[in-house]
């Protein structure tokens, strides 16, 4: 077909002009973007639809884009259930809390490292970025975290991704973008370089602020990991890890394996508790997409990547 | 490097710098450095201090000892290592999954972002990227949870279709023949949209007098993808490759770390998942940092010559 399309000669005007297999093609694209983007959504929708349906429905299989039997009994359980609410305020506690020290710190490294006329600025990146490169690993982190007196404290969520090394490079690629004309002038008025940094180079830097911010904020949110390692007591467990859990004591592997199912004393179907939890842990990271979206298409982020 | 293009109140061409000179600029330039403190501290703490911590590797670790005071044991973890036919099979499966994934994802961006370009209907393609980069920011645990949810034995839909069609249901987390192909699905359900975004910007930086040149040319669609598109982009595939190969040995352990479940263990467990159950499930400090440093120093290995070979062959580098 395709050896077709490529005998035929081009129109004079081969944008408008497109031949049969060029057209053919151009449905084929759209369908299949289509079919694409059905599937990226339909987990989300499958899964909304089941946290608003009624428990024999939902233990049917039955439920697909739209509810069965709708009920919102589910999401007043989730939103009246003291674990939950306790995991969510430590979600949000490490994710503003985490956020705010993750930015300040990295916009302070990376901005003397933008300054190219500094001097030992190579070695100080090279220290930043063989952290890239290499790393201690799982066990030695842990031990140094326990010697801190961190292990089972709220710092330990978020203290030891403070940075990311490529965010601040994507920082300090911004800053070195910024004319020099404007720190010129400030120096000759007898401005600090901490005054420069923070009255005029931050105020015109708020587009990469917030990219970063956001990444800072949704990684905060959806992390589970350092918790995982790091927490046992359940009054610090974040949002992910209580989900981690909710999910593994309702799948079936977890049953036949004899594990405690802690919805037991439900009244309601697990799989939509379940699912009513994960809606409600998701709907903050739905809300803050659109900007995250209009952020990064900017191409704040690619820029740096390919640099 | 970018002296030149920048004027500064410095000179512009440096002269050999004394002493007193640097001495003179530190003091000028002071508060940079004092900004850079927590910065580099944060790293001397958290970053350092651990690479430090896998001399444990070394040695017979024992908490109540300490770093100072565990006996040395030189190689005989590495050598336990060797020897141990859990480790191969780890390894294997390390690798086996990494292999899987590059086979499937990596291609899969490239040949989406290379469609997305056709689309000349921008709300389309806009609405179009909007949905695919979305579950980037999902996490592990939630994305779990949704094909769980939808691949269940009870209530699942994808379950509940094979018996409509009168096939038996199928409990795809708990199949080592499917689980691999999983883990596949969904990292590719979760990151290919968001691995356009590379690819995408590299198109957008081909210049459009190309296509044009190509039309005159008489040159189709299919012509212009295999002769401007392509080529345009060919250095950023290098790029990507080149750092998905720097992370061969890092197969996704938070990801498998929420979905495998024992029944698996034997086609999922990853260096990482091992790491983590046998150091803090098992409480085996020494041999599982071991086993950590192995995959470290891989890693570095791999990013390293792949940064060198980039830098040979095409004048980049990752850094």
């Amino acid at each position: 077909m395709a050896q077709n399309m490529l005998s035929r000669p081009a129109g004079k005007r081969g944008a408008i002009k497109e031949s049969l297999g060029e057209r053919i093609f151009t449905v084929c694209v759209y369908i299949l973007f289509t079919l694409l983007g059905i599937a990226t959504l339909f987990p989300f929708l499958n899964i909304i639809a089941k946290s608003l349906s009624s428990e024999a429905a939902v233990i049917s299989g039955m439920v697909t884009l739209y509810p069965i039997d709708f009920q919102i009994g589910t999401y007043q359980w989730v939103l009246g259930n003291k674990q939950f609410l306790n995991s969510f305020k430590i979600t949000v506690f490490i994710t503003v809390v985490g956020t705010f020290c993750s930015l300040l710190m990295t916009v302070l490294s990376a901005y003397p490292l933008s300054k190219t006329y500094l001097s030992g600025r190579k070695s100080f990146l090279l220290i930043f970025i063989f952290t890239m490169l290499f790393n201690g690993g799982l066990i030695p982190t842990y031990l140094l975290m326990q010697k801190l007196g961190l292990v089972n404290t709220v710092w330990s969520l978020f203290v030891p991704g403070m940075i990311s090394v490529f965010n601040m490079l994507i920082v300090k690629n911004y800053f070195e973008g910024l004319p020099d004309s404007l720190e010129e002038s400030a120096k000759l008025d007898g401005a600090s370089n901490v005054r420069i940094l923070f009255s005029i180079m931050l105020p015109l830097s708020m587009p990469v602020m917030a990219t970063i911010g956001l990444f800072y904020a949704v990684t905060l949110w959806n992390s589970y990991f350092n918790a995982l390692v790091y927490v046992t007591d359940p009054a610090l467990k974040p949002l992910q890890l209580y989900l981690k859990e909710l999910i593994a004591s309702t799948s079936e592997v977890m049953k036949l394996a004899g594990e405690i199912d802690i919805n037991n004393d439900l009244n309601k179907a697990p799989e939509a508790v379940q699912a009513a939890s994960i809606i409600t842990a998701t709907v903050p990271i739905l809300c803050v997409y659109p900007f995250l979206q209009k952020h990064f298409v900017k191409g704040v982020l690619v820029g740096s990547v390919k640099g | 490097m970018d002296l030149a293009s920048k004027t500064k109140p410095v000179p512009k061409k440096k002269p050999a710098q004394g002493r007193r000179e640097k001495w003179g600029k530190f003091r000028k330039e002071w508060d940079l450095y004092l900004m850079l403190v927590p910065g580099l501290l944060f790293l001397l703490i958290f970053k350092y201090t651990p690479m430090y911590g896998l001399i444990i590797a070394f040695q017979d670790f024992s908490i109540f000892r300490g770093i100072g005071d565990s006996p040395w044991v030189g190689l005989k973890h590495f050598e336990k290592l060797l020897h141990n036919d859990q480790f191969y099979s780890v390894l294997t499966n390390t690798l086996a999954i990494s292999v899987f994934k590059l086979v499937f994802l990596f291609p899969a961006p490239i040949l989406i972002a290379v469609l997305l370009n056709e689309v000349r209907k921008m709300m389309f393609k806009r609405v179009v990227q909007s949905v695919i980069y979305l579950p980037h920011f999902i996490s592990w645990v939630i994305v779990s949870g949704l094909f769980i949810n939808l691949l269940s034995v009870n209530g699942g839909l994808v379950n509940a279709l094979i018996v409509k069609l009168g096939g038996q249901p199928i409990a795809f987390f708990m199949d080592p023949g499917i689980f691999r192909s999983l883990l596949v699905t969904t990292e590719g359900w979760k990151e290919v949209g968001w691995g356009t975004i590379v690819y995408l910007a590299a198109i957008s930086s081909i210049d459009p007098q190309l296509y044009e040149a190509a039309k005159m040319d008489g040159a189709n669609k299919f012509q212009q993808i295999r002769y401007v598109t392509l080529p345009g982009m060919a250095s950023t595939i290098v790029l990507m490759l080149i750092l998905r190969l720097g992370n061969m040995l890092e197969a996704g352990t938070e990801q498998i770390l929420v979905m495998y479940n024992p029944v698996v263990y034997n086609v999922a467990d990853v260096i990482g998942t091992y790491v983590y159950r046998v150091g803090l499930g098992a409480s085996d400090y020494s041999f599982s940092t071991a086993v950590g440093l192995f995959e470290s120093v891989v890693a570095f290995i791999l990013i390293i010559s792949g940064n060198w070979l980039c830098r040979k062959y095409m004048g980049r580098s990752i850094w």
